[in-house]
């Protein structure tokens, strides 16, 4: 038999964590190439690892939030291509997600996480059209048609994401409020 | 001092975690993440494409074995009037599995399950039924990464098929694509045919690409037309790679 969350040494507790963070991040990586119906509009699926870097940045430093959005930026990168980098856009999200004064504006819960979400998505995909506009290579795409299709993906991202939200932040955020009362009750 | 110890003693883990975690990412970016993507084929095995959208797939199969015989009689005309000309030869395609689609909103990228065991090259020729879907830029040992004829970033040298003019294909996203002619009057309609062209580095000459659905020479300084690409690459479970030399070229870059 497992012994119970509370009987655990906090070195097990820690590798746990770890072990959680890191298999979270796999799984939403590995999402990402997926397209199942119902999680696909014109083509565009959510965008997994946004998701994931909002509900680690939700409660964390600021600090944190955007190393966590450089490597999953940067994971994301080799699942396509690194140039442009994804990495810009996931850590202004983490940044961004990390300062947002929650307590203030905000309720925790799903609705606003997918809001959050709903908004980072835009950020992000913004911030991928203008690397493409900033390019300056011959094959480059021109300005109108990356601005449009930034239209078209922005809108379908962020409405996935947001709806998808609550999967990945759902469990997460639970253990981690877990792990957070263990380690206080310790 | 003693502060700086006490720092370091009690940051010393999560810092190298922290690290540990930056440079694991770094080195999957460096490797094109190729150990995911083997991963993620290992997982997805059980689900890999099955007998669906055959029609489909088989009229447009159809339609491009009429293209394609449009194409011969006319290569043929020319060939006669032509007698030096070299022909072109047919490669030998292996079919290969889709098992996944672009991991973002703006690549357009597509990967199969096989890899360099299997003899993938990078640059090698996707087709499907349907006509030409792209070139393979990735290889690790079990999967392969195409990039899509759909994709901003490709440009291929096309040929309209009735009339051998000659422009420059740009995928547009989807399964739409635009062509760019380098003449005022380029003799295009809807309907026509659209083939590689010879003059195309990237590949062979004369695999169909789509069909003209609108053309716009309004303006004189930018004549275009829209191209519906003929393979549904949506749909698309299973391509055919082709792997001779002669019909690849290692000419590739990442970006764009």
């Amino acid at each position: 038999m497992i012994k119970p969350l509370s009987q655990w040494s906090p070195i097990a507790l820690n590798t746990l964590n770890w072990v959680v963070m890191f298999g979270s991040v796999a799984l939403c990586a590995l999402a990402l190439p997926l397209r199942l119906p119902g999680m696909e509009l014109t083509g565009i699926g959510p965008n997994w690892l946004l998701i994931w870097v909002v509900a680690w940045s939700i409660k964390r430093t600021a600090l944190q939030a955007v190393w966590a959005g450089i490597a999953l930026g940067f994971i994301q990168d080799g699942l396509t291509a690194p140039y442009p980098t994804h990495a810009l856009g996931l850590a202004l999200v983490g940044f961004l997600t990390a300062r947002l004064q929650k307590q203030r504006y905000l309720e925790e819960d799903f609705i606003s996480v997918a809001l959050i979400v709903f908004g980072m998505a835009v950020i992000a995909e913004t911030i991928m059209a203008l690397q493409f506009s900033l390019l300056n290579s011959p094959s480059a795409p021109p300005l109108a048609e990356i601005w449009l299709h930034h239209q078209q993906a922005a809108l379908s991202s962020a409405i996935l994401s947001s709806l998808w939200a609550p999967a990945v932040y759902y469990p997460l955020n639970l253990w981690w409020e877990r792990l957070n009362w263990l380690e206080q009750q310790s | 001092m003693y502060s700086l110890n006490r720092w370091w003693d009690r940051y010393r883990l999560q810092l190298s975690l922290a690290l540990l975690g930056l440079a694991t990412a770094w080195f999957m970016r460096h490797t094109h993440s190729a150990g995911l993507i083997e991963l993620y084929r290992l997982i997805t095995l059980p689900f890999q494409a099955d007998q669906t959208q055959q029609e489909r797939l088989i009229n447009a199969r159809t339609w491009e074995l009429e293209q394609q015989l449009a194409e011969l009689e006319i290569q043929n005309q020319k060939l006669q009037a032509l007698i030096d000309q070299p022909i072109v030869a047919q490669g030998k395609g292996t079919v290969v599995p889709v098992i996944g689609r672009s991991a973002d909103h703006w690549w357009q990228q597509m990967t199969l399950g096989r890899g360099r065991q299997d003899g993938l090259k990078i640059g090698a020729v996707v087709t499907a039924p349907g006509g030409l879907v792209g070139r393979i830029t990735q290889v690790s040992d079990h999967t392969s990464r195409v990039l899509l004829i759909s994709d901003p970033t490709s440009r291929i040298g096309v040929t309209i098929s009735r009339s051998r003019r000659m422009g420059v294909l740009r995928g547009q996203a989807g399964d739409r694509a635009i062509i760019e002619f380098y003449e005022k009057d380029p003799d295009a309609r809807p309907g026509d045919g659209i083939v590689t062209s010879s003059l195309s580095s990237l590949f062979p000459p004369g695999l169909l690409i789509g069909r003209v659905e609108s053309v716009d020479l309004t303006k004189t300084s930018n004549p275009h037309a829209i191209v519906k690409l003929s393979a549904p690459v949506s749909d698309i479970e299973w391509v055919t790679v082709y792997l001779d030399d002669q019909t690849s070229k290692s000419v590739v870059s990442d970006s764009p």
